[in-house]
């Protein structure tokens, strides 16, 4: 049965998004992340135009961050002071970010800027999750290594502006938040992601917050940063497809469920050297679309 | 008799006429099975009936075009910069066809020499269409539309809105045609143009013209007034949906 998707243009099977939904699903719930960079390039894949894929994707990511902040606020892990400063350089980073993305989109190189963010991004974080994990894996069969500090005092701490944060355990300058914020809400905006992939080690390594409250934090803030992009979508380019946006949410729900159950059965390391090697296959599959030859050297795209 | 005898009249006239046929025409009388189609929540594309009547021969040919709503279609060339394939040139095509289709009861280069077809815009690669580059560069120089011309029926036909197979159309008798127009799911909302031309000879004999309406219809086009006409109150319920079916999802599955 096909569905025809009002704002995307384009009449899609329904098995497929809820296959892509489920799919998709499993895995975050697999690996504890929100899927954003699974989706959207699958979504593009599949032939919804980039600029809906990324707005649409948006709005999904609202509804899974909400559903999974819940039980990390119930359990006392998330820090609403940082958030709060996180989300505030979010909310300014993804406004500039859709406007980046409407202009880009003009001057007709929104697909290769998707795509560039994707590999560079993707690239990175993957290669270090990657080592980071072998590297826990082979620390775990050599017991008796020394162990690291918490983290470390360097030039970021001398920054002006110093809050004290109690649930993270810190007494830090709040323009590094911001900034952090700002950062990968603009990167949010623009590769259709809620950014938890950038987010996530920035506040463990650049901010030295503790991991307990990590996902649960960058999950509250990510409900705002995604919120503000699809409203400002909706406003600006009118690319936000609800119909697409509920179907896909309908099959990830049910997907994370089982995800979050099956990854019960495997242990911390794994799952990050999974995540690390899927990250990275996305970042490859990308990265041969730039370098490749395509077969048509010209493509079109029909305006309004 | 008479009207066997004024044959060649009516041919030079249509040569003359260019694209234009004289109007006393009305050979050809044509309907749709539907004239209305209405995009809903199931569209995959659609099939439509054209039949009709033409006052003719049995060796009389008939050339159906259908086409879409102009629009305007940006057509990137991608080259190598610094190793990556990126758009480095955009050229816009103005008021082209969104959707452009043609059948025939016979190849249509059968049916008239490559004059005749360009001067009634018969076959993709005959459309006079107007290219301008997307911004104006420094040195004013316009792009060649014959030139670019190959590469936008390419494209446009490997997304289906310009097919390069030409459909198949019966003529009984030379008195009854029938032919079937395939709508592609991928069709946009519009006023298209279906023209009935009918050859003699290689000369375009009569015509007669009927229109397809495409709107989007149901809930498809609920979602999509709502989020063109109040796009703020659209992104708004759309944050407060997903809000809400986080959060359901949330307590539903704490209980399990």
């Amino acid at each position: 049965m096909y569905i025809y998707l009002p704002i995307a243009e384009i009449s899609m099977h329904i098995g497929i998004i809820f296959g892509l939904g489920g799919g998709v699903g499993f895995l975050s719930g697999l690996f504890g992340v929100g899927g954003g960079f699974l989706m959207t390039p699958l979504l593009i894949f599949f032939g919804v135009p980039p600029a809906v894929a990324v707005a649409t994707e948006a709005n999904q990511i609202v509804a899974s961050s909400v559903s999974g902040v819940l039980a990390h606020m119930r359990r006392g892990n998330v820090d609403f002071k940082m958030g709060g400063i996180l989300l505030i350089g979010g909310v300014i980073g993804s406004s500039l970010g859709v406007m980046l993305f409407k202009y880009l989109r003009d001057v007709g190189q929104i697909d290769l800027v998707i795509k560039l963010s994707y590999v560079v991004f993707l690239g990175i974080i993957g290669g270090l999750m990657l080592l980071e994990s072998v590297r826990s894996i082979l620390r775990s069969r050599r017991p008796g290594a020394p162990r690291r500090k918490l983290h470390q005092h360097n030039w970021l701490h001398g920054l002006p502006l110093k809050m004290r944060f109690r649930r993270s355990k810190l007494y830090i300058s709040a323009i590094l938040p911001l900034a952090i914020g700002a950062f990968v809400g603009l990167l949010a905006a623009i590769m259709g992601v809620g950014g938890g992939f950038i987010m996530v080690p920035a506040m463990i390594y650049l901010l030295g917050m503790p991991t307990s409250v990590v996902v649960g934090t960058s999950l509250f803030q990510i409900i705002f940063v995604t919120a503000n992009v699809t409203l400002l979508q909706s406003v600006q380019t009118q690319t936000v497809d609800f119909m697409l946006a509920g179907l896909l949410l309908f099959g990830a729900v049910i997907g994370a469920q089982f995800g979050t159950r099956a990854g019960a059965l495997l242990r911390g390391e794994q799952l990050r050297g999974l995540l690390a090697l899927m990250v990275l296959a996305v970042c490859l599959k990308l990265g041969f679309e730039l370098a490749i030859r395509p077969d048509d050297l010209f493509s079109v795209e029909l305006l309004k | 008799m008479i009207r066997a005898a004024m044959t060649p009249l009516f041919a030079a006239c249509a040569l003359l006429a260019a694209n234009m046929l004289p109007a006393h025409a009305g050979r050809v009388v044509a309907d749709l099975s539907q004239s209305n189609v209405s995009i809903t929540s199931g569209f995959h594309g659609t099939e439509l009936l054209l039949f009709g009547a033409v006052d003719g021969q049995d060796t009389d040919d008939i050339i159906v075009v259908i086409n879409g709503p102009p629009t305007d279609i940006a057509q990137h060339r991608k080259a190598k910069v610094a190793g990556i394939w990126i758009n480095v040139e955009t050229h816009i095509w103005k008021g082209a066809p969104a959707l452009y289709q043609i059948l025939a009861t016979r190849p249509i280069a059968e049916i008239a020499d490559a004059q005749v077809l360009e001067q009634f815009e018969i076959g993709a690669d005959k459309l006079q269409l107007q290219v301008q580059p997307a911004r104006p560069n420094p040195a004013g120089d316009m792009p060649q539309a014959s030139a670019l011309l190959p590469s936008l029926t390419r494209n446009m036909a490997a997304t289906g809105l310009w097919p390069s197979e030409i459909g198949p159309v019966k003529l009984t008798q030379g008195a009854l045609f029938r032919a079937t127009v395939q709508l592609p799911a991928n069709v946009t909302s519009g006023v298209y143009d279906v023209r009935i031309l009918q050859f003699r000879n290689g000369v375009a004999f009569s015509e007669n013209k009927t229109n397809i309406y495409i709107q989007k219809g149901g809930l498809s086009a609920i979602i999509y007034n709502f989020a063109h006409d109040y796009s703020l109150l659209y992104g708004l319920f759309a944050v407060a949906f997903a809000v809400a079916a986080g959060w359901l999802a949330a307590a539903a599955f704490r209980r399990n």
